[in-house]
């Protein structure tokens, strides 16, 4: 039986470089010829049909949409060491559905990535209670998944989930070690989401703005984070962010 | 031809008329109403171009119904492939996202910026959402006045999704529409053929003439001037109304004046 422990975190975790950790962006897929991205994508990964099921295999298609080029450039900023692997789930052939999208989670899960970046959701009611059983699923085997909230009246899943995974909005900050806190709201955590000038598609670079990108901020907070202390738990970290915002928004006051 | 026969034959092509028009009636407002608030939203979003892309077929393509602005003319009825760009992206992931820089590349919508000539530099576009499913994508180009642009603000992004949120209700009745106008012309065309195929016949005899093409250029021109406005609709009208009195004695039947 696993005994329970006391942690604590020092402020040297913010110099690491997020090595050893492995990071998984369930997205549009990744441009890894991108220049700021050579040598950082450890796999690429697609979605495809096969008769009622959907299969993942290893792809040498990049990004047609820019999307999640522009996340693993965010979090390789931060974390310029940890392992990113593409798992692509939107693009064409007429994926990009919930199936596409629940599949690719699973597939993370079971391919016991450290971090999830999904920078996505549904908010289709009937994809609801296997992306919670699937959390849940991620949760327990020490997976921890990030997603980005929606700007939308409609409830967007799995980001409105407050138990097993860490949902992030944006915020204005520039500084991604200033990430916020609102405790009480659905959506707690908040990180930098405007004009967040990153990696996109022929080797370009964009200024975005949405809470898909404050997702990738977080993850690499956390990549930093794991690499310092590489058996912290999904709680564990979860709490540690909550705390590591507390202490910005004091120290702001 | 007997007087009888024509008159059947007048009649069903009323019935023709009348449906394609109730089908028209039932979409033209709607789109007219997505146009009008495309054009309030985009005043209040300092944005010189708006558009609504809806989905098209089952692949995840996306397909311009209704713009406003300077190019509104070439962007209706431009197709854009799954997953392709902004609006695929957004389509199919369902996350809105407010992109600018795009003119540092000719990558960004190449395509689209080709066919309208167009130069597209900062972009919002957001999900249209009904009932859980995203049904198609509302963008906003550009701002009034001249690049550099500033970017779109979050704050606008949330005003973007209240618009949105209206302008996907008018969608989802638009798709509802044109499902029956889609249903109207199959009926017309192939599953009530015994009621046309007085209509039918006639066309056929028709294209077997040597007046055929004279006749299908006609109907082309009265198509291109009946869409320029209400004030060309009357006068084409007035004209041929006048050449049908004006020939109407030498003619041996109404019917074959068409």
């Amino acid at each position: 039986m696993t005994q329970l422990r006391q942690f604590s975190i020092n402020s040297d975790w913010k110099s690491g470089a997020g090595k050893g950790v492995r990071i998984a962006i369930i997205d549009s897929g990744v441009d890894k010829n991108h220049q700021d991205l050579e040598g950082k994508i450890d796999k690429s990964y697609e979605a495809k049909r096969d008769n009622n099921k959907i299969i993942f295999e290893e792809t040498d298609r990049g990004d047609t949409a820019g999307h999640g080029t522009a996340c693993a450039g965010i979090i390789s900023r931060i974390a310029p060491k940890a392992k990113l692997s593409s798992i692509r789930v939107l693009g064409s052939g007429g994926l990009g559905d919930g199936h596409a999208f629940l599949a690719g989670l699973e597939f993370a899960v079971n391919e016991k990535f450290n971090v999830i970046n999904l920078s996505l959701g549904t908010t289709k009611p009937q994809f609801a209670p296997p992306l919670h059983d699937l959390l849940d699923r991620a949760y327990q085997s020490g997976c921890i998944v990030v997603a980005a909230a929606n700007n939308f009246p409609q409830p967007s899943f799995p980001s409105v989930f407050s138990s097993s995974l860490i949902s992030v909005s944006k915020n204005s900050e520039t500084d991604y070690f200033n990430f916020g806190f609102k405790f009480g709201e659905i959506i707690e955590l908040t990180a930098p989401g405007v004009n967040v000038k990153t990696t996109w598609l022929n080797n370009g670079h964009r200024k975005l703005t949405g809470n898909s990108f404050a997702c990738p901020h977080i993850v690499g907070i956390i990549a930093l984070l794991l690499e310092k202390y590489p058996k912290m738990t999904p709680f564990e970290v979860k709490t540690a962010l909550y705390s590591i915002a507390i202490s910005n928004q004091k120290q702001k006051n | 031809m007997t007087k009888i026969d024509e008159k059947n034959i007048e009649n069903k092509l009323r019935q023709v008329i009348e449906t394609v028009d109730v089908a028209n009636a039932l979409t033209e407002p709607l789109t007219a109403t997505i146009d009008s608030l495309l054009k309030t939203s985009a005043a209040k979003m300092n944005s010189e171009e708006a558009s609504v892309l809806i989905r098209h077929g089952s692949e995840g393509d996306l397909l311009f119904l209704c713009a406003i602005g300077k190019v509104a003319d070439k962007i209706v009825g431009l197709r854009l492939p799954a997953g392709k760009g902004i609006a695929g992206f957004v389509f199919s992931s369902g996350q809105p996202i407010a992109v600018s820089d795009v003119g540092e590349e000719e990558s960004f919508y190449a395509e689209v910026d080709k066919k309208t000539g167009y130069s597209t530099e900062t972009v919002l576009a957001t999900p249209l959402i009904y009932s859980g499913n995203v049904i198609g994508v509302l963008e906003y180009v550009n701002r009034v006045g001249f690049a550099p642009y500033e970017p779109f603000t979050p704050e606008e992004m949330e005003l973007a999704a209240i618009y949105a949120d209206t302008i996907a209700g008018i969608v989802n009745a638009y798709e509802s529409a044109s499902l029956f106008k889609d249903l109207s012309k199959r009926i017309l065309s192939e599953e009530d053929s015994s009621s046309f195929s007085d209509i039918q016949n006639w066309l056929k005899k028709l294209r077997n003439t040597t007046h055929h093409k004279d006749m299908i250029e006609l109907a082309i021109l009265v198509y291109e001037i009946s869409h320029r406005g209400e004030a060309e609709r009357n006068l084409c009208k007035e004209i041929l109304n006048s050449i049908v009195n004006f020939t109407d004695n030498n003619l041996d039947s109404k019917f074959s004046r068409l």
